[in-house]
């Protein structure tokens, strides 16, 4: 990797003077220090913000928890509470690589997270999302990449975190210049939608600080479909959660993720749900909505079948 | 005539690997962490381009980074690179961060020139060709027995498909590479190898050194799979930079490097029609496939058996088969040797057509193939695989288990040849009564120490403890490499025979009439000062060639998201005397999950745009993990009159087979191309014919 300065922060105001325009904040390390290895990031500083205070607590509340930017993916899936209150979150995290990335790995850095498409990550593709001119997955092999896109960039957002959490109708705590945003998944990363070189809305300094989750939905579950049973990315995940009431759905969100640059939400199908009985029928009509005109590649059309599957079996979770 | 004895304490047991307690403290020292005085970091410096004329190459300004000792290029003059990672430059520093500083700043003049990464883009007449001079598809073999027309015409049925296999890399755990240190009295070479002896040779030839002046070491290493026989174009650049820097020099490739440049397995496209009589027999073949071996031609490659053919109609006899095979060059690393080269590819595409056929003819699969296996012993084997393993209960009609999650079985065969011979040791027998055996051979992981430790154990009327087994340096007796399954029928003999010869001159000495186990102490005593060293070799008799195999499999598929999950492997596998059963079935183990692994997940992936090899790391190149891995019974045969055979190949050859033969039986269509993804999955559900309600 790159030379580097190392500095480390005590308070976020003090992480934000110290990162400066060309760094990046250090947490867990899992997806930056690789993108440090292969050349795709050469930050001039990293800061360290491991030590930032209150941002490593899990705070429960009767309306709202909130979880520290530090907390770790691990204290997410072993937290007895949070699989009570929240059961999706707990199973989107034991799904994040291994149990050792998950460790170290913290919630910020998750939703933080880069891109996986392969030529990103590839030392020796300039593709779109590093400034080159093509978008190789479009003409080459396509098969981990979007059904949906807002822009010339194919590459999904593969944070288990932020599906489970655009579910729950989340909201990040973010520090930008010396205010602090709060914004909904979707605003975290409405960017990557529009702009080809974005993984996300964060600018450099941006800082996210801690993530409110509110106790409105009794139910909600994550499910994800990857090539192998353990230790590997989603190929699609699904996330779902609302009340249910005499066998009547309300306030349902699904979301999709590895199937779109954004955490894939579709208003229309949340609607549809809104009153219906909770069962195949409805949950396949929802799937309807939800895919509705995806950009088939050459190599993804098989993700349309697994997310179709996903959002019934997900959807049928919530009984539970 | 020598003969194993009848009564063997240790020689078929489960003893644990003697190794094991330094492999699992970490006192073992592998290739990657021996650390010669004044060591530096070797790198390689690798083209960018998948085809490129190279016309300089500027290593000045990566001589001036702070902690750079050398600088080479890995070839002079002017020359044409036909692959993505082809070594162009190699630098030796201080620190890794140093060598990374360094490789950032060469300066390489190349001019782009056309090329191909696909097999079924290359094989097209306009293709850019990967060698100037030849076209990329090479001429076919073709091979022709009895009227095959005819014959195919007297068929009750015919079946034919067109099956595929990827490009499959070797990815040892241990990577390739070596740390030299040359200096003027001797070039030693610690080596992550198979063949010791060979890299000796390779060092020698290539670096123009006599062959008494080098050295090669190789105490652990952590598998090769038939990639790690020479000294590579990596150990020759270490050499090379440990003589310009004046330092060992220790060059391990990354796991990056390990996709491009170290060999691989062929890949294959088989068009296969095959027909049989009324009753089952097989009757008419034909075979048309091609494959690629990288820029290799698709011949024998380095270590042997890299090419692109593959035996066919593989285990089986069929009186009509014509046969067309030829090879497709591509502008990626070359194929080398790879467990049991050839055969799994073989495996896949008969295996699958033989379902074909017994789901048209409606015969019990496992029946087709006990009438038309050759082979006595195999169809023993699947007689009693079949009944371990419940095939007669859990065998349906393809694709008629309930619901969404269905279940089913295969089977697949396999054969190997093996043998082994030539292996020398030294026998060190010390006034203290210790021991201590020398041999030429190399440890890849499998267990040779332990095998020769329970040997000599038994002979001697010691136990495996009192052993101190060396090997792996070209100082001691001369063994040969370790692949083809060769190692310990090559290596047991050796051991036997010097054991009993020391036995003999102990007894001889010291006029102890039987040294063995009670007595061993005091015969050993009387030797006085000077211990006693007896070397023997390989004899006739204590081992043979010829292993079969049959393996069951077990899974259960997904429907809806087309995820395969292998539930059960049931393996039955003949081998003679078994000497070390843990170890060996540690092989089998090993063997089965490679091949879960080429059923399910392997697949070097090119990108035709960039040309380079789009997954190389276990990210998106996946190998089966713990929780991929099922049950696995291994039912060993034993067959001590056989004497000693090795059994590392044939356990992985009807893997991928087992487990396609049985998503094909639990979805009712077959899924001809391996890996087995959740996308294939899909794709082949999707073109089934629906049924009728």
């Amino acid at each position: 990797m790159k030379s580097f300065a190392y500095a480390t922060a005590s308070s976020p105001a003090g992480a934000r003077d110290l990162v400066g325009a060309d760094g990046r904040y250090l947490a867990g390390g899992m997806d930056l220090l690789s993108e440090m290895k292969e050349y795709i990031a050469q930050p001039k500083t990293l800061v360290n913000i491991k030590a930032l205070p209150g941002l490593s607590k899990i705070e429960p509340g009767s309306k709202l928890w909130s979880f520290g930017a530090n907390v770790t993916i691990a204290e997410i899936e072993d937290h007895e509470d949070i699989r009570k209150t929240f059961p999706a979150l707990p199973q989107a995290a034991a799904e994040v690589g291994s149990r050792q990335i998950r460790n170290l790995g913290t919630l910020g850095g998750n939703l933080a997270q880069h891109s996986r498409c392969w030529y990103y990550r590839h030392r020796d593709t300039l593709c779109l999302k590093k400034g080159g001119d093509l978008c190789y997955a479009r003409h080459g092999d396509n098969r981990y990449h979007s059904l949906f896109t807002g822009n010339s960039c194919i590459s999904p957002v593969v944070s288990n975190m932020a599906i489970a959490l655009a579910a729950l109708d989340a909201q990040v705590l973010v520090q930008k210049a010396d205010k602090t945003l709060r914004l909904t998944i979707a605003e975290l990363y409405a960017e990557a939608w529009r702009n080809p070189e974005a993984h996300n809305s964060l600018e450099p300094g941006d800082l996210i600080l801690k993530v409110e989750v509110p106790v409105q939905n009794q139910r909600s579950a994550y499910l994800q479909m990857s090539a192998k049973s353990e230790f590997d990315w989603a190929l699609v995940s699904c996330a779902a959660a609302g009340r249910l009431e005499a066998g009547k759905l309300s306030q349902v969100r699904v979301v999709m993720g590895a199937i779109a640059n954004v955490p894939y939400q579709v208003e229309a199908a949340n609607r549809f749900l809104e009153g219906k009985a909770l069962d195949e029928s409805s949950a396949d009509k929802a799937a309807d909505i939800l895919l509705e005109k995806p950009h088939l590649f050459s190599d993804n059309g098989y993700k349309l079948p697994i997310a179709r599957a996903l959002i019934r079996r997900t959807l049928l979770q919530l009984k539970a | 005539m020598p003969g194993w004895p009848e009564k063997r304490d240790y020689i078929g047991s489960h003893h644990t690997r003697v190794d094991a307690p330094a492999k699992v403290t970490g006192s073992a020292k592998y290739t990657s962490d021996v650390q010669p005085e004044g060591w530096l970091y070797g790198m390689i410096l690798r083209s960018k381009w998948p085809k490129a004329k190279i016309t300089k190459i500027d290593l000045d300004k990566a001589r001036s980074i702070p902690g750079i000792k050398a600088a080479i290029v890995a070839r002079e003059g002017e020359r044409t690179v036909r692959y993505y990672g082809e070594e162009l430059a190699a630098l030796a520093g201080t620190s890794r961060q140093a060598c990374e500083d360094a490789l950032k700043v060469i300066e390489v003049e190349a001019k782009e020139l056309p090329f191909v990464v696909r097999e079924e883009d290359a094989k097209e007449a306009e293709a850019p060709r990967v060698w100037e001079n030849a076209p990329n598809l090479s001429k076919p073999s073709v091979q022709e027995k009895g009227d095959v027309d005819t014959a195919f015409s007297e068929c009750a049925a015919v079946v034919e498909g067109f099956y595929t296999t990827p490009v499959q890399l070797h990815h040892p755990l241990e990577t390739h590479g070596n740390t030299v240190s040359w200096t003027e009295e001797e070039v030693t070479a610690w080596s992550s190898t198979q063949g010791i002896t060979s890299v000796l040779d390779d060092a020698a030839r290539n670096l123009k050194v006599p062959a008494n002046k080098v050295r090669v070491i190789s105490e652990f290493m952590g598998g090769g799979f038939g990639s790690k026989f020479g000294l590579g174009v990596e150990g020759g650049l270490a050499a090379r930079l440990s003589q310009a820097a004046n330092a060992p020099v220790k060059l391990m490739l990354p796991r990056f490097d390990e996709a491009l440049a170290v060999g691989n397995r062929p890949s294959s496209f088989q068009k296969i029609k095959l027909g049989a009589k009324a009753d089952g027999t097989l009757h008419a073949f034909e075979l048309e496939s091609y494959g690629t071996a990288g820029i290799g031609s698709g011949n024998a490659s380095e270590g042997g058996g890299g090419g692109a053919e593959f035996p066919a109609p593989y285990i089986y006899t069929v009186p009509n088969t014509r046969k067309k095979q030829s090879a497709v060059a591509i502008n990626a690393g070359s194929a080398r040797a790879f467990r049991a080269p050839g055969h799994p590819t073989a495996s896949f595409g008969m295996e699958s057509i033989m379902d074909e056929l017994a789901v048209k003819m409606d015969i019990d699969p496992v029946e087709l193939r006990i009438k038309n296996d050759p082979s006595e012993v195999r169809r023993k084997e699947y007689r009693l695989g079949a009944e371990r393993f419940g095939w007669k209960e859990k065998y349906k009609k393809p694709g008629s288990s309930e619901g969404p999650i269905k279940t089913g079985v295969g089977c697949a065969g396999a054969t190997w040849g093996g043998g082994g011979r030539g292996t020398k040791a030294q026998a060190q027998i010390n006034p203290d009564g210790s021991v201590e055996i020398r041999c030429g051979t190399q440890d890849l992981g499998t267990g040779s120490k332990t095998v020769i430790a329970l040997i000599a154990a038994d002979l001697l009327g010691l136990k495996p403890e009192q052993i101190v087994v060396r090997v792996g340096d070209t100082r001691f007796p001369p063994s040969g490499g370790s692949g083809g399954s060769t190692t310990t029928a090559s290596v047991a003999p050796a051991i036997y025979d010097v054991c009993m010869k020391a036995l003999d001159e102990l007894q001889k000495q010291t006029g102890v009439t039987d040294a063995r186990g009670q007595n061993w102490l005091a015969a050993c005593k009387q030797l006085g000062v000077n211990p006693l060293t007896v070397s023997g070799q390989w004899q006739e008799g204590l081992s043979s060639s010829g292993a079969g195999g049959v393996q069951f499999a077990e899974v259960q598929v997904d429907t809806e998201t087309g995820f395969t999950r292998v539930k059960k492997i049931t393996c039955v596998q003949d081998g003679g005397l078994f000497v070390s059963k843990l170890t060996a079935e540690s092989q089998v183990n090993g063997g089965i999950i490679m091949g879960i692994g080429y059923a399910l997940y392997e697949e070097r992936v090119m990108d035709k745009t960039s040309g380079v090899v789009l997954n190389p790391n276990f990210e998106t190149y996946r190998l089966p993990g713990l929780a991929d891995v099922p049950e696995i019974e291994v039912i060993l045969l034993d067959m001590p009159e056989r004497g000693v055979i090795g059994i590392g190949e044939p356990v992985t050859i009807p893997t991928a087979s087992a487990v396609a033969n049985a998503v094909a039986n639990a979805l009712g269509v077959r899924v001809s191309r391996i890996p087995i993804t959740p996308a294939r999955v899909l794709e082949a559900l999707s073109k089934r014919t629906p049924v009728p309600a």
